[in-house]
């Protein structure tokens, strides 16, 4: 059964008096234990759509479910990263982590202890008293994930994760992701990422979902079918094809 | 543009029925000649803004594209704008008496000057930002087709200053309306020099007829023209000039709600870089304040002309000057009051306290709502618009005279006096706080919905760290304006005598005003300098360091 369904979303934007249709009837679902990327031109409306399965924007029709169950508000069992972090900036990267459990009323030596493990887990060990301020991109996303997963959800929503960092931190935390997902012992095993780097996408997901420019719809699907881990088929043909196959939906679609 | 017409046609329509209404139904001696002071003090003010613009323009614009100029011009030009205008208003006063031997020319002229001192600013600070704000690859392309001198002044700057010049140009015409009655009834060495316009007129019906109904008509009249004037020509200006520009001027959800006043502002803080250059300084501190930012051959020449014109100071009183005169100076009157000054400091301080932990709390408050429910929006932004066009000084006697016949001269002052500093210091304190809230990064937003701060866990968690910054230096522009207006919210004519309230402005005053013991006004804003430069170093500067890191990086 699907965990997460969009069922016929349809966002407008008011702009200038005229009204700006940014996604028309969008619908797909996602399934437990699987990762699926949303991918197309900026502007289509992929992190629109990503923030209204987060419950943080309405759509003007259409739905979301969650376990079949309507969901119109943010619920800690689907939570999300952003691009830019989103730490706040006067909070410590142990504070950052603590906050979100502070407001579902977990006591302090608690939720001090769960954020510690979850920093612990991310890779940063020694950087709980540390201010966002005096991170590195790298370990701020790092903090970004700790936060998210320390409230344990079921969903992990990411909105270009990865497209602030430059290459060599973008490919750790890529894998860090990817270790995430396949750990069994974590409640956290349906992604949805929203990118524009078809290559990422190919690399990470079992599902790419290719979006039109505005209005976004969705205009193709492909399945990639290439064994994990994909690091080891980076250079291969199945690799290529699957990326080229997306490019091409992408391409018919800028005509 | 018909609806334009109409709306421009009503508006004077409207401006001139209420002047025929007042002269109907109000008795006073003077009262015939208001449409006279009406075009006196819009031709005041317009010329003013006029000579603003032209110096602000071409000093704006060499400023910025000449490098030499620059480091010349900048720094002093801020020193200039630091020193509190009504400070250095008698010395022009006397300049320009003594050229035009007394003539109403001169009067008018200091006027003048007084206004120009008080709207330039704005205007060059803005064309200064704005050139400066012009994208690299602008003028690199620009560069690489070959267009120099004039052609690239009118090509590339002017186009790329027109929205600045607009806003600054606004500003200033608020700033000018501001002054205006500061500026019309002039009182130095026991004289008081009427120059005809509404401001002087309203002053009048206050001080010397002692006529509440016709102050408060007065005071509604000169706010409607600012608010007429407002909508049917900057407001519409506003609207042309932010098109196409290269930065989007703070475009909000709330267009259409409060059209002027403070999201315009806020829309031009941006443009102007103005995330710390709110509204414009009137005090020393400022000065300081912005040096930082300057380059280090910048800082060398802002310190060689500050030292200089010290020097030349230094050495003009210091020939005329002997260690008897200095100790005439704290002998003769009102030296006898010196022993009092610790309580005059610790009252002024109390005033100013006062002013400052009201206004803070009130803007946090109304910020804080404003910027979160956009029903309260909705009511409020058009209530402040009308509000902040009434000019504070203008409000100044009315308030007064008001007050002082239910509580009695000198409470009625001190009332007063505080209001005062309230309503100058607010302006300072919500503007930057809302601009603050505006500008919380979305995501900062998004994580506090995601999470479920909701009520007073997002606005301690969320909203009040993010603009703790913004605090601090809203809360430096409001006390440097605070000082400002102490110097003249502290004294009163009142009937045949002057009432004073006890504190360091009012000493001040009758040190230079009623006695002229110079020796003494030096050494009350000497300690007025310590206090201030003491609190920056203490407090502002340790809390701007630690709030630093608070801006989200985005």
């Amino acid at each position: 059964m699907a965990v997460v369904e969009v069922r016929d979303v349809t966002k407008r934007f008011l702009l200038e008096k005229s009204k700006l249709t940014v996604l028309e009837d969008v619908s797909f679902s996602v399934d437990r234990d699987e990762f699926v990327c949303l991918v197309g031109p900026s502007g289509c409306g992929k992190s629109t759509l990503l923030r209204i399965i987060a419950g943080l924007e309405r759509p003007d029709s259409g739905e979301i479910l969650f376990h079949g169950q309507l969901q119109t508000s943010p619920t800690p069992k689907i939570t999300m990263i952003f691009q830019l972090f989103g730490l706040l900036p006067w909070k410590t990267a142990l504070e950052n982590v603590e906050i979100p459990l502070e407001v579902l009323g977990i006591k302090k030596e608690a939720r001090v202890e769960i954020a510690k493990s979850h920093l612990r887990m991310v890779g940063l060990e020694g950087f709980e008293n540390t201010y966002p301020h005096d991170l590195s991109g790298g370990m701020k996303q790092r903090v970004g994930i700790a936060r998210a997963l320390a409230l344990q959800p079921e969903v992990l929503l990411m909105d270009e994760p990865f497209s602030s960092l430059d290459e060599l931190t973008a490919k750790t935390l890529r894998s860090l992701v990817l270790d995430i997902w396949r750990d069994p012992t974590l409640p956290t095993n349906t992604f949805v990422m929203v990118s524009h780097n078809v290559e990422e996408a190919v690399f990470m997901a079992d599902r790419v979902i290719v979006m039109s420019p505005r209005p976004g719809k969705i205009i193709g699907e492909v399945k990639v079918d290439i064994p994990r881990p994909r690091m080891n088929y980076l250079r291969d043909q199945i690799y290529f094809k699957c990326v080229d196959e997306v490019v091409a939906i992408l391409e018919r679609s800028g005509k | 543009m018909r609806r334009y017409f109409v709306g421009l046609v009503a508006g004077l329509l409207a401006i001139v029925i209420v002047h025929w209404l007042i002269m109907t139904f109000v008795e006073n001696p003077e009262i015939q000649n208001l449409p006279y002071y009406t075009f006196r003090t819009l031709l005041r003010i317009t010329v003013a803004l006029v000579i603003s613009v032209g110096w602000g323009v071409s000093f704006g614009i060499l400023a910025s594209t000449n490098k030499t100029a620059s480091m010349i011009l900048v720094p002093f030009i801020d020193l200039l704008q630091s020193v509190p205008i009504l400070g250095y208003f008698p010395a022009v006063l006397i300049l320009f008496v003594s050229l035009f031997q007394g003539s109403e020319l001169a009067i008018e002229l200091s006027a003048i000057l007084l206004l120009f001192t008080s709207m330039a600013w704005a205007i060059f600070f803005g064309v200064v930002g704005a050139v400066k704000g012009i994208p690299v690859n602008v003028v690199e392309s620009a560069q690489s087709f070959g267009l120099k001198g004039l052609k690239y002044v009118r090509h590339v700057i002017l186009p790329a200053i027109v929205p600045a010049l607009v806003s600054g140009a606004t500003l200033a015409w608020c700033d000018g309306w501001f002054f205006m009655i500061a500026a019309e009834y002039i009182e130095y060495a026991g004289a008081i020099h009427w120059v005809p316009g509404l401001g002087s007129f309203l002053a009048k019906a206050a001080y010397v007829y002692g006529d509440i109904t016709l102050s408060v008509i007065l005071l509604v009249l000169i706010t409607a023209i600012v608010v007429c004037i407002n909508f049917l020509t900057w407001h519409r200006l506003m609207e042309r000039a932010t098109a196409g520009t290269y930065k989007p001027v703070l475009k909000l959800d709330l267009s259409g709600v409060g059209q002027l006043g403070v999201i315009r502002a806020i829309g031009h803080s941006r443009w102007l870089h103005l995330g710390e250059r709110i509204h414009w300084p009137k005090s020393l501190i400022l000065a300081s304040h912005r040096l930082r930012k300057y380059t280090r051959l910048e800082k060398a020449i802002a310190l060689v002309l500050a030292l200089s014109l010290v020097f030349v100071i230094v050495y003009l009183t210091a020939a005329q000057l002997s260690l008897d005169m200095i100790k005439q100076g704290f002998l003769s009157p009102p030296a006898e009051e010196l022993a009092n000054l610790p309580r005059y400091v610790a009252l002024t301080m109390g005033r100013l306290g006062i002013a400052y932990v009201v206004s803070l709390g009130v803007a946090l408050g109304m910020g804080i709502l404003a910027a979160e429910h956009k029903k309260f929006a909705a009511v409020f932004y058009p209530l402040y618009d009308i509000g902040q066009a009434v000019p504070i000084l203008a409000l100044f006697p009315v308030l007064f005279i008001t007050l002082s016949r239910t509580f009695g001269g000198v409470i009625g002052l001190e009332i007063t006096s505080i209001v005062m500093l309230i309503l100058d210091m607010i302006w300072y304190m919500f503007l930057n706080i809302v601009s603050a809230i505006r500008n919380i990064p979305s995501e900062i937003r998004e994580v506090g919905k995601l999470f479920g701060f909701k009520g007073l866990k997002r606005i301690t968690h969320i909203v009040i760290p993010s603009i703790l910054p913004a605090i601090v230096t809203g809360s430096i522009l409001s006390w440097g304006t605070g000082w400002n207006t102490i110097i003249f919210s502290e004294y009163m004519p009142y009937g045949e005598k002057i009432i004073y309230l006890p504190g360091l402005g009012s000493y001040l005053d009758k040190a230079g005003y009623i006695y002229g013991n110079t020796i003494l006004l030096v050494f009350l804003l000497a300690i007025i300098a310590a206090i201030v430069l003491l609190m920056e170093a203490l407090v502002w500067r340790r809390l701007l360091r630690k709030f630093e890191k608070y801006h989200a990086e985005v």
